[in-house]
């Protein structure tokens, strides 16, 4: 996707966000536009910040200072919750599956909150328990088929090795059908091969479903050939924000990422 | 046609979601219920009723309650007696002063179990674990102590034991005289028949909520609570909820075990010794498994009735002592449980899912 991003309109806006743990400054007065139908990467050296941001994204942290706006509403304090409802989905940097369940009842659970059953119905099986179970199972399977893991729907993912974990997880994050896929890492320990799975499937995902995505990623390569929008971010601070080719020629960058003699 | 899973293709999601995939296993249910149902109940002596089959099925709905709880989502409980306590005095107080029919007073014992559980509950939004464990024993000392300090529970009883006397076992249709009500609950087949039809219903109901979104919240907010949050999952609500139907579970339980096994209302037999058995059935049997549920209450409460019975066949009636038993069925749960926590922590559950696994492949190695 080349298109210009003026002529998009901002899906997130993050504006002069500051997080700091208890006197250790984070994050410093950070602002940035994501646009709707892009993939963002966000970049940078170890601890510069990365994965606070995206936690400041879908309310895991609570910025001291700064708002952010997601599909034009106003939040000073994001709730992991309120992001979830509102079409935000994630996967993190060290895999949080739910290690106990099947492959299939990982997924199943991104879905949750268009399952509208009580317990009662659950329990008794009857009414909207027993109609919702198959009509998710159907949008679930198509995720399944689409990220090639038919073979181990049934398998427990603590089970699993390293990569196809990932790949649930991501599985789970879509399954909620969400405006907006935060990824931490995604690629992160990966064979080469495993990368280009997963580079591909963000991609379709980003063409065919139109879902704007922001990710974190290290390997430079991968960044470059995909992202449409690239932020830079080192000792808590934005450094860089652009087109990949802008961002890869600021001196800025090149500095933070090879060191600068003083 | 023989028992395999190979080969079997399923068809439609509504096949693939069945309790019983299986088409020979849901023939062994079937005929096993049958067996349950009609042979046990013409054939079995009261003894048997009385001292194994009822206690065993009522403790198995009270460890599925606390599995529910710890097993499912996570929640560490020591309070099961005194939830089983709080059910055995609500369906009491039920029957006596709102003269319902015990069929009601069970289902709204468990309810008022369940709110209770939820107040207990409470703390679980903010503490895990071993501090969830002294907030859940406060339930436990809460009921020793309200139901012996306010005998207005107890119909003002002095002695601290009632009998629970005849006119309280009514059915839906009518009075105590009717030969319905004489036969469903004066002789032990139709309490056990009662008991084994309530037991039926609550499994089917468990089996149902850990097979649809309410199981995969309560087993999302145990593996990792801050990524259930992140989908959507409200913690708070799902624990919550989760607390509310365990001790409904452990709630009727303990008004089962009052009207159909013991036959008396006494706070003193829902104590801590108690409450920590349960847990050791849950441990042995297995967390989050409600097959685990009954081979623990099962195994737990049937060792030292073993033992005995062992030692009548072997050296004669009456040879062993009963402290010999006692300290003998400590010993061996105890080592047990300890195997199994280094060897298998999934429990007896996950021996006989191991079995099962080592079996499709046999006699080749897998």
């Amino acid at each position: 996707m080349n298109m210009s991003t003026e002529s998009k309109k901002p899906l997130l806006v993050l504006d002069d966000i500051s997080l700091s743990f208890k006197g250790v400054k984070a994050i410093t007065d950070i602002s940035f536009n994501v646009y709707e139908g892009e993939i963002c990467s966000v970049i940078g050296p170890n601890g510069a910040g990365k994965s606070s941001m995206l936690n400041v994204i879908n309310g895991v942290y609570i910025p001291q200072e700064g708002t952010i706006t997601f599909d034009g509403k106003q939040f000073n304090k994001m709730k992991p919750h309120t992001a979830a409802v509102m079409g935000i989905a994630r996967t993190f940097q060290n895999i949080a599956l739910f290690k106990g369940m099947s492959v299939l009842d990982n997924i199943m659970s991104g879905r949750n909150l268009m399952m509208k059953a009580t317990f009662w119905e659950t329990a008794l099986n009857i009414g909207r328990a027993k109609r919702e179970e198959m009509e998710h199972r159907l949008e679930v399977e198509k995720i399944i088929e689409f990220l090639g893991l038919q073979s181990i729907r049934k398998t427990p993912v603590a089970s699993l090795p390293y990569g196809l974990q990932k790949r649930v997880e991501l599985g789970r994050a879509l399954a909620a059908e969400p405006k907006m896929l935060l990824l931490d890492e995604p690629m992160a320990g990966m064979t080469m091969e495993e990368k280009l799975d997963m580079s591909c499937f963000i991609q379709e995902v980003n063409r065919n479903l139109g879902t704007t995505i922001v990710l974190i990623e290290h390997d430079m390569g991968v960044v470059m050939d995909i992202s449409d929008h690239v932020v830079v971010l080192d000792y808590g601070k934005k450094i860089g924000d652009g087109p990949p080719s802008e961002v890869m020629n600021n001196q800025d960058v090149i500095d933070a990422y090879l060191g600068v003699s003083h | 046609m023989y028992y395999r899973e190979a080969g079997r293709l399923v068809k439609s999601f509504a096949s693939d979601r069945r309790m019983l995939p299986l088409m020979e296993d849901r023939w062994i249910v079937i005929a096993f219920l049958a067996f349950m149902y009609i042979v046990v109940t013409a054939t079995a002596s009261d003894y048997l009723f009385s001292a194994i089959l009822i206690p065993m099925m009522v403790l198995g709905v009270a460890t599925l309650g606390l599995n529910i709880a710890t097993g499912y989502t996570g929640q560490l409980s020591l309070g099961t007696a005194g939830f089983m306590c709080f059910g055995a005095f609500a369906a009491f107080n039920l029957v006596l002063r709102l003269e319902m029919y015990l069929p009601f007073a069970f289902f709204f014992a468990g309810v008022i179990a369940g709110l209770v559980g939820i107040v207990f509950g409470l703390p679980a939004l903010r503490i895990k674990g071993f501090y969830l464990i002294v907030s859940t024993l406060a339930a436990q000392f809460f009921a020793e102590w309200v139901f012996n300090a306010y005998p207005w529970f107890l119909d003002n009883n002095s002695s601290g034991v009632v009998a629970l006397p005849p006119h309280h076992y009514k059915v839906f249709l009518g009075q105590e005289s009717t030969p319905f009500n004489a036969v469903f609950w004066h002789s032990y087949q139709g309490r056990y028949l009662i008991t084994l039809t309530i037991t039926l219903l609550l499994v089917l109901a468990c089996k149902n909520m850990v097979r649809s979104a309410t199981g995969r919240n309560w087993m999302a907010v145990r593996d990792m609570d801050i990524a259930a949050n992140v989908i959507g999952i409200s913690v708070a609500k799902t624990k919550l909820m989760a607390f509310f139907i365990s001790t409904f579970y452990c709630g009727v339980a303990g008004a089962m075990y009052a009207y159909c096994y013991i036959g008396n209302l006494d706070f003193m037999i829902f104590n801590l010794r108690r409450s920590f058995l349960i847990m050791f059935m849950v441990i042995v049997g297995g967390l989050g498994s409600i097959l685990g549920s009954f081979l623990g209450a099962i195994f737990v409460y049937g060792w030292p009735i073993l033992i005995t019975r062992m030692g009548d066949w072997i050296f004669g009636g009456g040879t062993l002592d009963t402290a010999f038993v006692e300290n003998n069925s400590k010993i061996v749960v105890g080592t047990i449980i300890i195997v199994l926590l280094i060897r298998e922590p999934g429990g007896f559950a996950a021996l006989w899912l191991t079995t099962k696994k080592k079996l499709r492949s046999w006699p080749f190695a897998n």
